[in-house]
């Protein structure tokens, strides 16, 4: 109690809260501090605005935390596009609009929304009709200075979410792998206690039971089936990253036909589609000692696969169209519009056929394959994947992440409904929180990464179009800066501004001291992690040894007390009996006392770890 | 809404927010559900108690295997019957709400899984929990051998002193392991 009134009125509700004891009692404890409190207003106003919250709750209830965590994550990129969206917005194209755009001249026909050629080329939508000028009604605003600083402090704020967000899912989730422990465990705790449909969870006690039951028979290789499942792995391995490479090539070669044609986005589209189902395929032909294994090589693979393409694209864009079109950051801000729109496409007839056509074949016409079941690793890749799109292509089209947005809302509702009309909860409890994990740690590496690193390139090396964009007329992207600070040097006041750009911006020393420090502390705190791994083992054993301490001495007290109990009959026999059953048990622990003493001690002289007994000193 | 939210009272529903870890909107609903169990003289009393029948018969908890455990762990009923109050009731939704912690919820995870409420899961107990999650029919439980061996390994992995039951805190360390337990050790109305 006296602790609880010491505490913050806030922490008093949260100790309070955090008693594990029943409603009464802690009314009872609130009531003996009587305090005032602050109300929880700003939660609960949240809560109430919480998008999609009953059916994220249905699909919870029906395909339990694994499958909603595919919808979590979509949800949370939608929220990171909207943030987007109203920074581009608000500090790119509102400026523009207030100043009134160049009009165009070309009349909207409709063929526009699918190749975001014609019309769009002229509007917001892209770099090329961003003005270089200084406004100057109703505030002087510098167009330049704010395009480059708005892409470039989107980029940072990005960077700082995925980074938090990614650091606190792992202080969350990540489990130092224990290779002794078995997943018995796991299993038993792992029940779902969102799933509340009648038949799933039938179906989830059918699939615990078969996996407990494997899970109490472990089984052992011989080297002769090792071997054989290397080989395996090892030819599949070989054949995805083949497949990936020509898809690649093919994609390289068809690159020359991207400008007049809408085969690039197709294709790409289609690979990113088909591919897949083969390394799909692939994983039925290998054996894998733990599901997790068999998920962790089909996302690598996957990931492969789009790494390559994306890698092609982004050459073909920077070295090609870069030197042989005018205006070409719109070019390539067109061509990631229609990337963009033709994933949407594929990603409705993924739906349709991965989900659709499997559930009518599974019921219909080959009944053991079943009906299937979501693949949330697919599923969550293909998000990626699309969102990486939309990173590359901020600088050359601020407006994408409108088309994100809209393709991520209307794609909840399409694989909601996929979800519930075909397909079945997961047969095995994939591991949630670790999963969501990997995937914010894939969409910082390598997609987001990579994604920063095209369009640092873009800003730093490569020279804008001469007649269009904010950037005309300009070396490269950054002299925008270069500019800007010997404007800035000329001012008295900001001098320290100019210096800091100069000395620390610009000086390659500042960045090597910077590396090194972060260098030594990563080093310092891996030689900690490595110090506490061997307390952590050395105490494991110091409690098994006072385990074993306890079991010792419980053996020693039942024996004295039941030679006791035969001495006190004996001697009840001899005079009948005044002694009471409380004085007699009273007795018995007195005599007791004295014992355990002598006895322990030439046990523990016995034991090897006699070093890590030390605190049973204190039990006696 | 508006008239739950007067049946209930400003300062009674502040002290509830405080109290548990429930938003306003989340201890409204459970009211709201609550009373839609009570029968229509009942709805006139304060802190009537609801028999464990009826509580069972909200969808959220009717199919849950460790429904009448849940029940009886969050019941103050002195007859030990497992009905609940609607302070109790929210002690429930709290423990199983999403914010919380890991501790609160392994506690309540623990007094669920211990069957004879003695304090420590034993054989029997570990016994029962799989006989729970795998049925109780006698096809869909595990074999006399299987489960031998299955509680084997449980005990082997966790039962870190060696005294042949999981403690409080040993199961604790084992949650702390398992980093899926607390999103899906949840009740949401």
């Amino acid at each position: 109690m006296k602790e609880l009134v010491a505490l913050s009125t806030q922490d008093r509700i949260r100790a309070i809260r955090d008693l594990p004891v029943s409603f009464q009692e802690k009314k009872h404890i609130r009531c003996v501090l009587h305090h005032e409190y602050d109300k929880l207003y700003i939660k609960s106003a949240r809560q109430s605005l919480e998008l999609w919250q009953g059916t994220l709750k249905e699909i919870g209830g029906k395909f339990g935390s694994s499958v909603l965590s595919y919808f979590l994550f979509l949800k949370w990129l939608l929220m990171f596009n909207v943030f987007s969206f109203l920074i581009n917005f608000g500090f790119i194209t509102i400026p523009l609009l207030v100043h009134g755009p160049s009009p165009s001249n070309v009349t909207f026909r409709g063929l526009e929304i699918l190749t975001g050629a014609g019309y769009f080329a002229h509007t917001v939508l892209y770099y090329g009709s961003y003005s270089n000028q200084t406004l100057l009604e109703p505030v002087e605003y510098d167009m330049q200075l704010s395009y480059f600083f708005t892409i470039a402090v989107f980029m940072v704020l990005c960077k700082i979410t995925l980074i938090y967000s990614m650091s606190k899912s792992f202080q969350e989730n990540y489990v130092p792998a224990d290779s002794s422990s078995s997943s018995a465990w796991l299993l038993l705790t792992g029940w779902d206690f969102t799933v509340i449909n009648e038949k799933a969870v039938r179906q989830r006690k059918d699939n615990l039971r078969e996996s407990l039951s494997e899970s109490a028979q472990s089984e052992l290789l011989t080297r002769s089936e090792k071997l054989k499942h290397f080989g395996v792995h090892l030819g599949c391995w070989i054949l995805s990253t083949g497949l990936a490479v020509g898809c690649g090539a093919g994609v390289y070669f068809l690159c020359q036909y991207e400008q007049k044609t809408l085969l690039v986005p197709f294709v790409v589209s289609l690979f990113n589609l088909v591919i897949p189902l083969f390394y799909s395929l692939f994983n039925k032909f290998e054996v894998y000692s733990s599901q997790r294994s068999q998920i962790y090589t089909l996302v690598g693979r996957n990931v492969l696969l789009r790494m390559v393409i994306l890698g092609v694209l982004c050459h073909y864009w920077m070295d090609v169209v870069a030197e042989n079109f005018q205006c070409w950051e719109s070019r390539v801000g067109q061509a990631l519009y229609r990337l963009v729109l033709f994933d949407f496409f594929f990603l409705m007839l993924g739906s349709l056929f991965g989900e659709f056509l499997s559930n009518v074949i599974g019921t219909k016409l080959l009944l053991h394959l079943g009906v299937p079941e979501f693949d949330v690793a697919r599923n969550v890749l293909d998000l990626i994947y699309s969102q990486t799109l939309a990173w590359i292509g901020i600088y050359f089209s601020p407006l994408l992440p409108v088309m994100q947005m809209i393709k991520l809302f209307i794609l909840f509702y399409i694989k909601k409904v996929s979800l519930i009309q075909n397909c079945q909860p997961p047969r095995r409890s994939a591991r949630a929180a670790q999963m969501q994990t990997i995937f914010i740690f894939l969409l910082f590496f390598p997609f987001f990464l990579g994604a920063l690193s095209v369009v640092a390139y873009t800003a730093w090396s490569l020279s804008p179009s001469e007649q269009c964009g904010p950037f005309r007329g300009l070396n490269k992207t950054f002299s925008v800066i270069e500019s800007w600070m010997e404007d800035v040097d000329e001012l008295q006041g900001s001098r320290w501004a100019a210096w800091i750009y100069q000395n620390i911006i610009l000086s390659q020393i500042f960045f090597f001291l910077v590396t090194l420090i972060v260098l030594v502390i990563i080093y310092v705190f891996w030689q900690v992690s490595q110090g506490r791994k061997e307390l952590i083992g050395l105490l494991k054993q110091q409690i098994v040894n006072e385990g074993k301490d306890k079991s010792f001495l419980l053996d020693k007290l039942q024996k004295l007390q039941s030679s006791r109990k035969k001495n006190l009959k004996r001697k009840k026999k001899k005079r009948v009996g005044h002694a009471g059953p409380a004085e007699s048990r009273g007795g018995g622990r007195r005599s007791v006392g004295p014992g355990p003493p002598t006895e322990p001690r030439s046990v523990r002289l016995q034991r090897p770890h006699s070093g890590h007994a030390g605190p049973t000193a204190g039990a006696e | 809404m508006g008239t739950t939210a007067s049946q209930l009272g400003k300062d009674l529903l502040s002290e509830y927010q405080e109290l548990t870890f429930l938003t306003k909107q989340e201890i409204l609903l459970a009211h709201k559900r609550f009373t839609e169990l009570l029968t229509k003289d009942e709805k006139d009393h304060q802190n009537t108690r609801v028999s464990m029948e009826r509580i069972l018969t909200l969808p959220e908890l009717k199919s849950n295997p460790f429904r009448k455990r849940i029940c009886h762990v969050f019941s103050t009923s002195e007859q030990k019957d497992g009905g609940l109050t609607f302070e109790d009731f929210l002690d429930l939704l709290s423990a199983f709400s999403d914010s919380a912690t890991l501790e609160i919820k392994s506690h309540y995870a623990f007094r669920i899984f211990d069957f004879d409420d003695d304090g420590t899961l034993d054989r029997g107990d570990l016994e029962k929990l799989v006989n729970c999650l795998t049925g109780e029919t006698d096809d869909t439980r595990l074999t006399t051998e299987e489960m031998r061996q299955l509680i084997d390994n449980i005990l082997e992995e966790s039962d870190i002193d060696k005294d042949g039951t999981v403690n409080l805190s040993e199961f604790q360390h084992v949650i702390s392991r398992s980093p899926d337990f607390v999103s899906s050790f949840k009740i949401v109305l």
